[in-house]
């Protein structure tokens, strides 16, 4: 009895030990922290927003200050996408739509802002309203870049697991399917930031 | 032969799709920093840009390519501009020094466009703010009359200057060279006085070989290590005649544009 299980044991290690070092263990490892790594480029663009809207509020402010609502629909938006963040581990389904949704939210109340500011001729000729324009511009060029760039590593990495043979151990170790970026229902257009 | 037909059949279906796929153009052969597929400047204006971003890539390893398309295949000029600025690989693997500066002409109707991407190195020198700035004063006005080279030259020169501090290849060299062979030399001579000592010392200590082997794998490590680095640095200094080709840079959607 005691043998037979031993030999089982045995016969285990040997036929797993070849998988776990010649067939993509290691791959599997090095995908996974790529897509890490990429999530954290996203993250880091989408922060960078973030932290150009207060100053974008407050030059706007100067010269439309009674866009009030407009304004505290930015702010909160921006209070809500900053709260959800997820770390490269927890990447589901779930917790990926959440924070899609939130950052579409804010996509939603800039575009709805620099709508309204077509009607200030004044602001759009202001140098600093410009300059924050080009970053506002350059932030949303820049998650469309990471977000491709994410959607790649994450493509590669559910290539592999999905893969044989690596579908068969894949999920022993815990390696599982990572969701990507799907296109934003309808707002995916990068806000018109035009004047 | 059905498995041949069905290999063809693979064959043709694949190619296909990756040329739909990819409207980016392919980098020409040998690479050139200034390539006007759109044939806006004269062959000696093309010429002079050459020499001179050339000349700026050997001093500073930072790459700048000026690129002119007939058409944008409908994408954005920013999404071009990037894209083809990775599928390059414009600037150092690691250092991301590259810059893309894409200009589509106006065709009569069809509205001009003017795109600077920077890698991911060049954010720094080059903020979005500011190549947005170059586009509108150093290009578009130039741009307007029909003067492409002027505007071109005007943002290369106003680039240029701004990353001039950024990366310096030469002083790089040197300073490794350098720290290199100075921290080489101290760590052989450290382990020959040991070798010695441990040689001239009495039997009842013993400097066991465990004791002296773990430094001489450290210094042949550092030895292995510092000759790769000449390797790799060399690599900038061996085209001091024309374009040695592009460095793998990536680009992260830094940049700005314009239109007219």
């Amino acid at each position: 009895m005691k043998h037979t299980r031993r030999l089982r044991w045995l016969l285990m290690m040997i036929i797993t030990l070849p998988l776990l070092t010649s067939c993509g263990y290691n791959t599997m490892v090095g995908l996974e922290e790529t897509v890490g790594a990429q999530w954290a480029q996203v993250e880091n663009v989408y922060q960078r927003r973030a932290d150009l809207i207060p100053n974008l509020v407050e030059t706007v402010k100067g010269y439309a200050s009674h866009e009030k609502e407009t304004l505290e629909g930015v702010i909160e938006a921006r209070s809500k996408a900053t709260s959800v963040n997820i770390s490269a581990d927890n990447l589901n389904e779930q917790s990926f739509a959440q924070f899609q949704s939130a950052q579409q939210g804010l996509t939603g109340a800039l575009s709805k802002l620099m709508v309204v500011m077509e009607r200030y001729p004044d602001l759009k000729a202001n140098q600093n309203f410009m300059d924050l324009q080009a970053q506002l511009e350059g932030s949303e060029n820049r998650i469309t870049v990471e977000r491709q760039k994410f959607n790649d590593a994450v493509k590669n990495y559910n290539t592999k697991i999905r893969s044989f043979p690596q579908v068969i151990y894949a999920g022993w170790f815990g390696f599982e399917k990572k969701p990507f970026f799907k296109a934003d229902e309808g707002a995916d257009k990068v806000p018109q930031v035009k004047f | 032969m059905i498995m041949l037909h069905k290999l063809l059949l693979f064959i043709l279906l694949f190619s296909v799709y990756t040329s739909s796929a990819q409207s980016i153009p392919d980098k020409t052969n040998p690479p050139r920093l200034v390539n006007d597929f759109a044939g806006i400047l004269k062959s000696s204006e093309v010429e002079a840009l050459e020499n001179y971003l050339v000349k700026f890539n050997n001093e500073t390893s930072t790459q700048v390519v000026v690129v002119t398309v007939t058409s944008l295949d409908g994408t954005d000029a920013s999404d071009y501009t990037f894209k083809l600025g990775e599928k390059w690989g414009v600037g150092q693997k690691g250092k991301n020094n590259g810059i893309v500066i894409l200009i589509k002409p106006k065709y009569n109707t069809d509205k001009g466009h003017a795109f600077i991407a920077t890698g991911y190195g060049i954010e720094g020198a080059v903020p979005d703010a500011i190549a947005s700035q170059i586009v509108d004063n150093d290009m578009i006005p130039h741009f307007k009359k029909g003067d492409y080279f002027g505007g071109i030259s005007a943002a290369v020169n106003t680039i240029t200057q701004l990353t001039k501090g950024e990366y310096t290849a030469d002083e790089y060299v040197k300073k490794h060279k350098k720290t290199g062979g100075y921290v080489q030399l101290i760590v052989f001579v450290v382990f020959a006085i040991i070798i010695l000592i441990a040689k001239s010392g009495r039997g009842s200590r013993t400097y066991s070989s465990s004791g002296s082997s773990l430094p001489l794998w450290l210094l042949l490590g550092g030895m292995a290590s510092g000759s790769r680095h000449h390797g790799n640095f060399g690599n900038f200094s061996s085209g001091s005649g024309g374009f040695g080709g592009f460095g793998g840079g990536s680009f992260g959607g830094g940049g700005a544009g314009g239109s007219w």
